[in-house]
C-alpha cells in the first residue's frame, strides 16, 4: 500500500535527515495520494498550517514559515508574506512542498510552473472537517501517526470540555468582536460553530441572515446595546489593545450587562482566528466563561 | 436725462431669503428628529420623545443609553460634519471660482489619509489608540494644504488660483503615493485604513462632538463673515483688487478657515465624499448664486443631508451598517440630477 | 489730478512702458491712443495698481503707493475691457460690487450704498433692466452696466479700457455721450484708451500717443492726429479732414498698380 511505503520511507528518511533531498516530480497540486516521498523542505504560508505541522510532528520538515506563523516558538518564521507572496523568495528556500490556503490560485499556478508541489489546505467549516484536514496534513508529510494522535487527543479534550457546559433554561447570548467597528462572526463560520457547540446564541446572526456578508457582518452599536449579550469575547486584544475598559468606555456601552457584570472576556487573537489544535484552548476559554456567568461570577478571568 | 429720480423702488440686492433659511432649519430639524426616533434598535418613538423632552419615559436604562449616548451624539455629529463639509465646499468653490472644487481640493484628504495610515501602521501593534488617529488626520490634512499653499505661492508668483490648484493636485498625488507604499508594506492593516477612508459616523460619541465643535464653530463664523468678499472675488483677482480688496489675503483666510473645519470633520468621521460638492451646487440651483445665500444654506442643508444619509446607513440593512459614503452618493446623485433637470426645464420654458 | 512720473513697466523680458510721464488735469478727458502693443492697457493697469513697475504716481498730490487698496479704489475706478461677469449675476448686484470700497471689510451694504446703486442705474437708464442677468444683456447695455458700476464706486477718476471696441457705431456714440455727460454732471476725470481715433478726437480734451512704451506726441486732437504722425507711428496711410475744429481720420487706399506680367 502506498501509505505503508511512505511510512517506511519516513522511517528511513529520519535517519538521513541531514542529506535528504526529496525530489518530487509531482506537477499538480499535491493530492496526498500522489506524494511519493515525505517532504523534507516544507514552506508554510499558512499560520494555521504551521501550527498543525508542528503539532503532528512534522516540525523538523519545515524550513520556512510566513511572517504570521508565530506559533509554536520554534517555528522558523521568516519575512515571507502570506498576503503578497513572492514566488522567487519562496523558491529560494528550495522547497519540496509549499502549504497555502485557497485564496491565491495565481500563486499555485506560479509554483507549479516551477515544478514545486503545492498543498492547498481547505479551511474547515466545522470540527469534523478540521480533524480531516489534520489527517490530510499527516498524509502529505508522512506523519499519519502523529496526526491520528493529535486528532484523538483533540476529540477527547473537546468531549471533556463540552461535558462541563452547564444546563441553562435559556441559552446565553454572546458577541464576538473582530475589531472596534463592531465587525463580528456569524454561526456559519468555523469559530461561530464552536460557540454554538458551547450552547451559546450569537447576537450577530440577525445581522447576516442570508450570509451575504460572508459570515462577517458589521453590527451597529444600537443593535448591540439593545441585544445586550450576556457574554462578550474580544478578539482584537493583541492587535489593537482592546480591553474591557476600552470596550466599556464606548458610547452607550456602559449600559451593557456584560460590562456591568464583568463578563467581557479577552481572547488571544491568534487562537481565536486560526484552526488547528489550539481550538481546544479556545473552547476551554469559552466554556469557562459560560460556567462563570452561569454561576453568577465575572467571566473575565 | 432727468435730474429728478422717478419714483422707483430702491435697488434690491441679492439677499438670503428668510423662506430659505426657514426651510433649511426645518430640514435640519426634521432630519435630527428622524435620526433620534429611528435606528437599528426599535424603540417606541413616543417614549423616545418623552425621554428627550425630559418628561420621563418607560424606556429601560439600556434604551436610554441608546438614545442619549449613541443616537443623540451621532445625530449631532451628522449635522456638524455635514454642515462643515458643505460650507467648506461652498467656500472652496467660491474662492477658486471652480465648480468642481470640494473641501479636499488642496490635498486635505490625501494628507489625512497618510497621517492615519502612519499612525495605524506604527501604533497598530501596540494599540490602536483612538486618540491618535483623529490627531494624525487633522495634522495631515492641515499639513498637506499648507504644503500646497507654499508650493503654489512659490510657482505662481502671487499665488494665482490655477497655480494653487495644481500644487494641491501635486501634493495630493505625492502623499497618496507614499500612503499606498506604506500600506503595501503593512498589508494586514490595509482594511483598517480603507475602512477609515470610507468614512463613518458609526463610532460617534460625545467625545467626537466636543472635538469637532470648536473648529466647526470657528470655521463657520469666519466663512459666513466672508460671504460678501466671496461675491467680490467672483470677478477675478484683478478686478477685485481694483475694487479695493486684497484677493490673496482674503483667499488665504478663507482657505485656512475652510481647511480647519474640513480637517476637524475628517478627523472624527473619516473621508465622507460627495457632501462637500453636491450640496452647494444643489443650493445654488435652488436659491441663486450669491454666496450670501449659498454659504449659510449649504451649512443647513448639508447637515440635514448627512444626518438623513446616516439614518439610512444604519437602518436600511440593520443591524448591519452601510458605509455612509455609499449612501450619500447613491441617494445624492439622482436627487441632484432631478434638481438639475427641473432647473434646466425652467430656463428653457 | 493724477500725475505719473518716469513710469517704466517690464513684463517678462519686454520693456512695455519706458519712462512715461503724464499729467491729467481734473475734470478733463484724456484719450491714450497708439498702435497695438504700444502699452496703453498696461499704463491703465499700472495706474490701477494691478501691474508693478517703477515710477511715481500721485493722486491729488498724494503718492498712490502710500495709499491702501481701499483708499485707491475710492479715488480710481476701472472699467475693464474684458470684465469677468459671474454667472447669473443681476445688474443690481453687479453694480453693487462698485460699492465694495465703501463697505466695511466684513460688513454689508447700507441704505446709502443702495441709494448710490439706484442713482447709477437711473443715470445709465438701467432701471428697467435692474433684475436682468448681466450675461443676457446686449453689448451696449452691458457696457452701460460696467460704467454704472464705476459710477457707483464714486471715484472722481475713471479709467476706461477700450470702452467702445465691441460696439456698433450707434452704441459707441451712446456710451461716449453718457461718459461725457457724467463728466460734466459730476466733475469726473476720465482717462480712456481707444482704438477709434476719430471718436477719440471728438470726445477727448487731449490725446496722448503712445508708441512702443513711450509718449511720442501729446496735445489737442488737431495736433496729434496728423497724417505725418499716423504714417510715422501707425504705418497707416490716412487723410485728415476737419469737421468743425475736430479732425476726422479717413483711411486711404492707394489704387493697386497692376503689373504688366508680360514684359
Amino acid at each position: 500500500m502506498l501509505k505503508k511505503t511512505i511510512a517506511l520511507a519516513v522511517a528511513a528518511g529520519l535517519a538521513l535527515t541531514a542529506c535528504g533531498d526529496a525530489d518530487d516530480d509531482s506537477s499538480s497540486p499535491a493530492d496526498p495520494t500522489t506524494v511519493t516521498e515525505a517532504p523534507e523542505r516544507i514552506v508554510s504560508l499558512l499560520a494555521s498550517g504551521t501550527e498543525i505541522l508542528f503539532a503532528i510532528g512534522a516540525g523538523d520538515q519545515v524550513v520556512a514559515a510566513d511572517s504570521y506563523s508565530n506559533f509554536p516558538e520554534e517555528a522558523p518564521t521568516t519575512d515571507l508574506s502570506a498576503y503578497d507572496p513572492n514566488v522567487e523568495a519562496i523558491s529560494g528556500y528550495d522547497p519540496d512542498l509549499v502549504v497555502v490556503d485557497g485564496s491565491n490560485p495565481d500563486l499555485v499556478s506560479a509554483l507549479e510552473g516551477l515544478d514545486i508541489p503545492v498543498y492547498v489546505s481547505q479551511a474547515p467549516r466545522d470540527l469534523e472537517e478540521l480533524y480531516a484536514e489534520i489527517e490530510s496534513f499527516g498524509e502529505v508529510t508522512g506523519q499519519e501517526a502523529g496526526a491520528a494522535e493529535v486528532v484523538a487527543e483533540m476529540r477527547a479534550d473537546i468531549e471533556a470540555i463540552l461535558a462541563r457546559v452547564p444546563e441553562t433554561e435559556v441559552p446565553l447570548r454572546f458577541y464576538h468582536e473582530l475589531d472596534d467597528l463592531l465587525y463580528s462572526i456569524t454561526s456559519d463560520t468555523f469559530i461561530g460553530q464552536l460557540y454554538a457547540l458551547a450552547g451559546l446564541e450569537n447576537v450577530a446572526d440577525a445581522a447576516d441572515p442570508d450570509g451575504r456578508s460572508g459570515g462577517y457582518p458589521q453590527l451597529s452599536a444600537e443593535h448591540l446595546v439593545e441585544a445586550d449579550p450576556d457574554l462578550v469575547f474580544l478578539a482584537d486584544v493583541k492587535c489593537c489593545g482592546q480591553t474591557a475598559e476600552t470596550f466599556g468606555a464606548r458610547p452607550g456601552f456602559s449600559a451593557l450587562s456584560a460590562v456591568r457584570d464583568g463578563n467581557v472576556v479577552l481572547l488571544d487573537d491568534d487562537i481565536a482566528s486560526r484552526w488547528g489544535p489550539r481550538v481546544v484552548d479556545l473552547l476551554d476559554t469559552i466554556v469557562s466563561a459560560v460556567e462563570a456567568a452561569v454561576a453568577g461570577q465575572p467571566a473575565a478571568a | 436725462m432727468t435730474t429728478v429720480a422717478p419714483a422707483v423702488p430702491l435697488a434690491r440686492a441679492a439677499r438670503l431669503h428668510p423662506g430659505w433659511v426657514l426651510a433649511g432649519v426645518a430640514a435640519a430639524g426634521l432630519a435630527a428628529v428622524a435620526g433620534l426616533l429611528w435606528g437599528a434598535a426599535s424603540l417606541p418613538p413616543g417614549e423616545v420623545i418623552r425621554e428627550l423632552v425630559g418628561v420621563g419615559s418607560d424606556l429601560s436604562d439600556r434604551q436610554v443609553a441608546i438614545v442619549e449616548q449613541i443616537r443623540l451624539p451621532r445625530v449631532v455629529l451628522g449635522l456638524l460634519v455635514g454642515g462643515t463639509l458643505s460650507l467648506s465646499g461652498a467656500a472652496y468653490q467660491g474662492v477658486f471660482r471652480n465648480p468642481l472644487a470640494d473641501p479636499y481640493l488642496l490635498g486635505a484628504a490625501a494628507g489625512a489619509g497618510l497621517g492615519v495610515t502612519l499612525v495605524i501602521v506604527n501604533l497598530g501593534e501596540g494599540g490602536l489608540t483612538p486618540g491618535y488617529v483623529p490627531l494624525a488626520a487633522f495634522v495631515g490634512a492641515v499639513g498637506a494644504v499648507a504644503l500646497a499653499f507654499v508650493l503654489g505661492a512659490a510657482s505662481g508668483g502671487r499665488s494665482s488660483t490655477a497655480a494653487l490648484i495644481l500644487a494641491g493636485v501635486a501634493v495630493a498625488s505625492f502623499l497618496t503615493a507614499i500612503q499606498t507604499y506604506v500600506q503595501q508594506q503593512h498589508q494586514d492593516n490595509i482594511r483598517d485604513v480603507y475602512v477609515w477612508l470610507l468614512g463613518r459616523l458609526s463610532t460617534a460619541g460625545w467625545h467626537d462632538v466636543r472635538l469637532l465643535l470648536p473648529y466647526a464653530a470657528i470655521s463657520a463664523v469666519v466663512l459666513l463673515a466672508h460671504r460678501r468678499v466671496l461675491d467680490v472675488l467672483a470677478v477675478g483677482d484683478d478686478e477685485a483688487a481694483s475694487l479695493g480688496i486684497n484677493p490673496q489675503r482674503s483667499r488665504l483666510i478663507i482657505v485656512v478657515a475652510a481647511t480647519l473645519g474640513t480637517a476637524a470633520a475628517v478627523s472624527v468621521s473619516g473621508l465622507i465624499a460627495f457632501v462637500g460638492i453636491i450640496v452647494p451646487h444643489t443650493v445654488r440651483l435652488l436659491a441663486g448664486r450669491s454666496h450670501r445665500a449659498v454659504l449659510p444654506l449649504s451649512m443647513l442643508f448639508g447637515g440635514a443631508f448627512l444626518c438623513l444619509a446616516d439614518l439610512l446607513a444604519r437602518t436600511l440593512a440593520a443591524p448591519a451598517e452601510i458605509p455612509i459614503g455609499v449612501v450619500t452618493a447613491f441617494f445624492g446623485a439622482p436627487f441632484f440630477v432631478l434638481v438639475l433637470r427641473s432647473r434646466r426645464m425652467g430656463v428653457m420654458s | 489730478m493724477i500725475t505719473c512720473q518716469g513710469v517704466s513697466v517690464r513684463l517678462g523680458d519686454k520693456l512695455v512702458l519706458d519712462d512715461v510721464s503724464l499729467t491729467v488735469p481734473p475734470g478733463s478727458w484724456v484719450a491714450i491712443v497708439g498702435p497695438n502693443g504700444a502699452g496703453k492697457s498696461t499704463l491703465l493697469r499700472y495706474l490701477m495698481g494691478t501691474v508693478r513697475g517703477v515710477g511715481e504716481v500721485r493722486l491729488a498730490g498724494q503718492l498712490v503707493a502710500q495709499l491702501g487698496r481701499r483708499q485707491r479704489a475710492l479715488q480710481l475706478a476701472l472699467v475693464p475691457q474684458s470684465p469677468v461677469v459671474p454667472e447669473g449675476i443681476t445688474v443690481v448686484d453687479y453694480v453693487l460690487l462698485g460699492r465694495t470700497p465703501h463697505i466695511r471689510p466684513l460688513g454689508v451694504e447700507s441704505a446709502k450704498d443702495l441709494a448710490a446703486v439706484h442713482d447709477a442705474l437711473v443715470q445709465l437708464e438701467l432701471v428697467e433692466l435692474a433684475d436682468r442677468e448681466v450675461t443676457t444683456l446686449s453689448g451696449g447695455e452691458r457696457q452701460r452696466v460696467l460704467i454704472a458700476r464705476a459710477l457707483a464706486q464714486g471715484a472722481p477718476l475713471v479709467l476706461l479700457d477700450e470702452p467702445t471696441t465691441a460696439l456698433d457705431v450707434g452704441h459707441q456714440q451712446q456710451v461716449l455721450e453718457v461718459i461725457d455727460e457724467l463728466r460734466h454732471d459730476r466733475g469726473l476725470t476720465v482717462v480712456t484708451t481707444m482704438h477709434d481715433l476719430t471718436l477719440a478726437g471728438q470726445y477727448a480734451d487731449r490725446l496722448v500717443l503712445l508708441d512702443r512704451g513711450r509718449i511720442v506726441v501729446e496735445g489737442p486732437a488737431a495736433e496729434v492726429l496728423t497724417e505725418d504722425n499716423l504714417a510715422a507711428y501707425y504705418g497707416a496711410r490716412v487723410r485728415i479732414i476737419h469737421d468743425g475744429d475736430r479732425p476726422v481720420v479717413l483711411p486711404v487706399r492707394e489704387p493697386r498698380i497692376v503689373r504688366d506680367r508680360t514684359s
